[in-house]
């Protein structure tokens, strides 16, 4: 029963927040009441154990549980030590809702359903409304789900053996269109609420429409099974480099930030290519770096961003340090499984991630000084992000076992 | 039966990339629900195949009942579109008749006719019921899709599919931003 509680309580929880908007202390704690039982849900699911309760076989993969439980984890965070002017209530009924759709992505039985859950997420995401246009809110994503479908269609195909090929080049472009990476980065509007713009899709949802899509993908294609992991670290390899220099050369600030959630995701690509055990330990942490360390810092860093407000204190720079991935932080901890298990398949591969690496230093100075200076919860909060980024770092065998590695 | 309701899938798909009526696009989506649930039946299953037409006929009463009716087919410049609707089907065709192997060659075309019509029509869509419908078309086709699989897919893509189908249709936004 836990993966429908999973998906349900959270999914009530932002109904109920949504309709008490207009008494934001109850929207709140009905809220929180809701989404912490389905966390509880979610922690209770014993990993891989199938649930009929509905007529559909549901079940969490121990990774999948792990992921959720870090956008749980960034959501609290970020409800806890709210953005200046943000409304709680509404981010915590968005947040919700997005938790409930991962959760449905986590559980779904087969990739057709992941697919299609997607395209209702998809749907619901664009009418939330926002400063681009529906067609344009929806454009990337529905693309995404059609190239997912191709994809799978073409992998269940008999007949010529690079049908499979086909079907993997369908999955891999479709992820990419999904998560909002290149070649389909998703137009970005910098005023846009974060809830509805392609953040969502990039930080929040991404790792879980990921984790499922590959995971499935590998089933699925066996006989392809090099050639989509090669396609993925090529991809991986061309984001880290676009999306670490465009971070670093753009003019604008929130841009900055976008393009730096697109280098962490060829990194994270890279780590699912390199098929050993140190890969997926790799993007097990640099998924939770996106989720629970990037997003909530990108979300802080907003208003001083349209106040032009650059600081070079020592939080700005320890927040730069976690955002480059240095010792003691748990990117740190991921770009050294992710070196040991690319120099296991391909010593050269190890050396190219290495010099992409390289490019994290100075978009990461950057990103950090766009935080200004913060003050009161919000210091605490991101004092709080760091705190976990280090405690992951320095010891990242409970997170690492929490998702099966 | 089942190439004819291939052939009517796919019709209904060259209808939504070639209209921007309202009228046009209702017509469309009809023929591509319709086209999935015969074969549906014709793969006995019969509620799948239900589950589907119902949701289509609540996307094509959400298009006929509300906003500007007109048909709004292959207007200027929609070469093309006309272009796209013709290869995408010869493609798909041979693809499904020729390159596969294997029983369920109409399914097959209908699919992938199907959804690369739908991704050609979102990436060009200037306003919102033409985009919506074509994501409504998407679902019911890769509902459609879960039959090609190894295992017994059971009711649940086609019920998300056709409550896909319906609701798009429904989202306020569809409302207020008419073709």
């Amino acid at each position: 029963m836990e993966p429908e509680l999973a998906i349900a309580l959270p999914a009530v929880g932002a109904v109920i927040t949504a309709l008490l908007k207009t008494r934001p202390r109850a929207a709140l704690v009905a809220g929180a009441v809701l989404g912490a039982a389905g966390l509880a849900a979610v922690l209770l699911a014993a990993p891989g154990l199938r649930s009929d309760q509905l007529g559909v076989s549901l079940s969490l993969s121990a990774m999948s549980r792990a992921l959720l439980l870090a956008a749980a984890a960034s959501l609290a965070l970020i409800i806890g030590f709210p953005p200046p002017r943000a409304d709680r209530a509404l981010l915590l009924a968005w947040g919700l809702a997005g938790i409930a759709g991962m959760a449905a992505i986590a559980a779904a039985p087969s990739l057709d359903l992941v697919i299609l859950v997607t395209l209702a997420i998809a749907l619901l995401h664009a009418a939330l409304g926002g400063r681009r246009p529906l067609t344009s809110r929806l454009r990337a994503p529905a693309l995404a789900v059609a190239l997912l479908g191709v994809g799978l269609v073409f992998a269940r195909l008999e007949g010529s053996p690079i049908l499979a090929r086909f079907a993997a080049v369908g999955l891999v472009a479709g992820l990419a269109a999904a998560l909002g990476t290149l070649p389909y980065i998703h137009e970005f509007d910098p005023e846009e609420l974060t809830a509805t713009s392609p953040v969502a899709w990039i930080a929040f949802l991404g790792p879980i429409l990921a984790l499922a899509v590959i995971t499935r993908a590998r089933e699925l294609i066996p006989t392809a099974g090099a050639v989509f992991a090669a396609m993925l670290i090529g991809l991986g390899l061309l984001n880290v480099l676009w999306g670490g220099l465009a971070s670093w050369l753009t003019e604008k600030g929130m841009s900055a930030w976008h393009y730096s959630f697109m280098a962490d995701w060829g990194l994270v690509l890279c780590a699912f290519g390199v098929l050993v055990p140190d890969g997926e330990a790799a993007a097990v942490l640099l998924l939770y770096g996106i989720v629970l360390s990037r997003l909530p810092l990108y979300l802080w860093s907003r208003q001083s961003l349209r106040e032009s407000i650059q600081t070079d204190r020592p939080i700005n720079l320890l927040a730069a340090a976690m955002l480059a991935g240095a010792a003691p932080f748990a990117g740190f901890a991921a770009r050294l499984f992710l070196l040991r298990g690319a120099t296991q398949v391909f010593w050269p591969l190890a050396l190219v991630i290495g010099i992409g690496l390289l490019l994290w230093l100075p978009p990461s100075l950057r990103l950090g000084r766009s935080l200004g200076a913060p003050r009161g919860r919000l210091a605490l909060g991101v004092g709080i992000a760091l705190a976990l980024s280090v405690a992951i770092g320095l010891y990242p065998e409970p997170i690492l076992s929490l998702a099966g590695q | 039966m089942t190439g004819i309701a291939a052939f009517a899938a796919w019709l209904g798909a060259a209808m939504i990339v070639l209209a921007d009526g309202r009228r046009g696009l209702a017509l469309g989506i009809g023929l591509v629900a319709v086209g999935f649930a015969a074969m549906a039946w014709a793969d006995g299953v019969w509620v799948g195949g239900a589950l589907l037409l119902v949701g289509g006929a609540i996307a094509v009463i959400a298009l006929l009942r509300a906003g500007h009716q007109d048909w709004g087919l292959m207007p200027s410049g929609s070469t093309p579109r006309l272009l796209l609707a013709v290869a995408g089907g010869i493609l798909s065709l041979w693809v499904a008749a020729s390159v596969t192997t294997g029983p369920g060659a109409s399914l097959r075309f209908a699919c992938i006719a199907v959804l690369g019509l739908m991704a050609g029509r979102l990436l060009e869509s200037k306003s919102a019921t033409p985009a919506l419908t074509g994501a409504a078309g998407l679902a019911i086709a890769l509902a459609g899709a879960s039959e090609l699989g190894p295992n017994d897919p059971g009711f649940a893509p086609y019920l998300i599919g056709a409550v896909i189908a319906a609701g798009a249709l429904l989202l306020p936004v569809a409302r207020s931003d008419g073709a």
